[in-house]
């Protein structure tokens, strides 16, 4: 039976080829119709990024809004910090210190403070399936989109502090959406490490 | 004769199991091909110029494994490509596991990089290419039984 399979197995790959070059062209193609194809090099999440902001930068500021608009609603009560034991967490994580990481308890003692702005960076999809109350979406991979719509509210706060949070701790999102901001004019960026996985691991509100 | 039947059947559940599950993991990544590009490149075994050709062409080729898997024609061709599919998966997991570098898998989605993580995707692709492997010997018998 050995000897009649290896032929046998010399057409399977033939196959696996022709069926390769079918799927890849048909990949090709249909990445065309998409509403945003894909580009046929690979560019980082950083440079796609930094690409946005520059973009977001050049672009003409929005008509001014109403006043009240610029005014973020204050967390509700039940978001009031865990007591923090000993001194505050904040780990500088830039040369100009101004992107910093914080952990849950110094994150909840932030949120609760008024006038508290806080950022999801998650995706959209994931911000839309629940996201910590009053968090604004604004996802890495869409920042072109969702900055100007948030524009209005961030701006105020350009020179207070605003939270980041992502997935989790071993996600780089929060880093980044905190990195775009920095190169925008914002002054004090605070990550929150552990993200919506802490966050949801304490059993804390969400909001849909 | 009635083992032989249950035999057939058994392997044309399995093969149509596989063949769901490559029909998701396609379709997950055909939805995001961004985000599968970013996943193959935490793995840092590509060029530039080939991460998002692989990101667009491999979500059609897992959902045309499927199909095959799931009708069977032709003939060994889906159990092949499962295979090596499973084969390159486990080799890519397994040189990352090496290079003491954490991936995000990419496999039914983005879902962050941890090595808690990549020893399941690892431990799924093994068992994935171990169901491949038992349905393409039993196919390969088949043909040589029938010529």
């Amino acid at each position: 039976m050995s000897l009649r399979v290896f032929p046998v197995a010399a057409r399977d790959f033939v196959g696996l080829a022709v069926l390769g070059t079918i799927a890849l062209t048909t990949g090709v193609l249909t990445n065309k119709f998409r509403t945003r194809p894909l580009p046929l090099v690979y560019a980082t999440k950083a440079s796609r990024l930094e690409q946005a902001v520059a973009r977001v930068a050049a672009s003409p500021l929005p008509a001014a809004p109403p006043t009240e608009t610029a005014v973020l609603a204050p967390p509700p009560a039940s978001l009031a910090p865990a007591p923090v034991d000993g001194p505050a967490l904040a780990v500088p994580t830039s040369p100009a210190a101004n992107v910093y990481e914080i952990e849950l308890p110094e994150f909840q003692q932030r949120l609760a403070e008024p006038g508290a702005v806080l950022v999801d960076a998650r995706p959209e999809i994931f911000h839309r399936f629940g996201h910590i109350p009053g968090a604004l979406a604004l996802p890495r991979d869409e920042f072109e989109v969702y900055y100007p719509k948030h524009r209005a509210k961030l701006e105020p706060y350009k020179n207070q502090e605003i939270l980041v949070y992502c997935q989790g701790s071993s996600c780089e999102d929060s880093h980044l959406v905190a990195s775009a901001l920095t190169k925008l004019g914002y002054t004090r960026l605070a990550v929150f490490v552990g993200g919506w996985n802490a966050w949801t691991q304490q059993g804390l509100p969400q909001e849909k | 004769m009635s083992a032989i039947l249950r035999k057939r059947w058994l392997f044309l559940i399995l093969r149509a199991a596989l063949g769901a599950v490559f029909i998701w993991a396609g379709v997950l990544k055909f939805q995001a091909p961004q985000a599968f590009a970013d996943s193959i490149a935490t793995f840092r075994l590509l060029p530039a110029q080939l991460i998002n050709l692989l990101a667009l062409g491999l979500p059609p080729f897992e959902i045309a494994i499927g199909l095959l898997c799931v009708f069977g024609f032709p003939r060994r061709l889906g159990t092949f490509c499962a295979l090596v599919l499973c084969a390159v998966f486990a080799s890519a997991l397994a040189s990352a596991f090496l290079r003491g570098i954490e991936v995000d898998c990419g496999c039914f989605g983005s879902g962050g990089s941890s090595f808690s993580k990549m020893w399941l995707s690892l431990g799924r692709a093994l068992g994935l290419g171990a169901v491949a492997t038992v349905l393409y010997r039993f196919e390969l018998r088949s043909t040589a039984e029938n010529t």
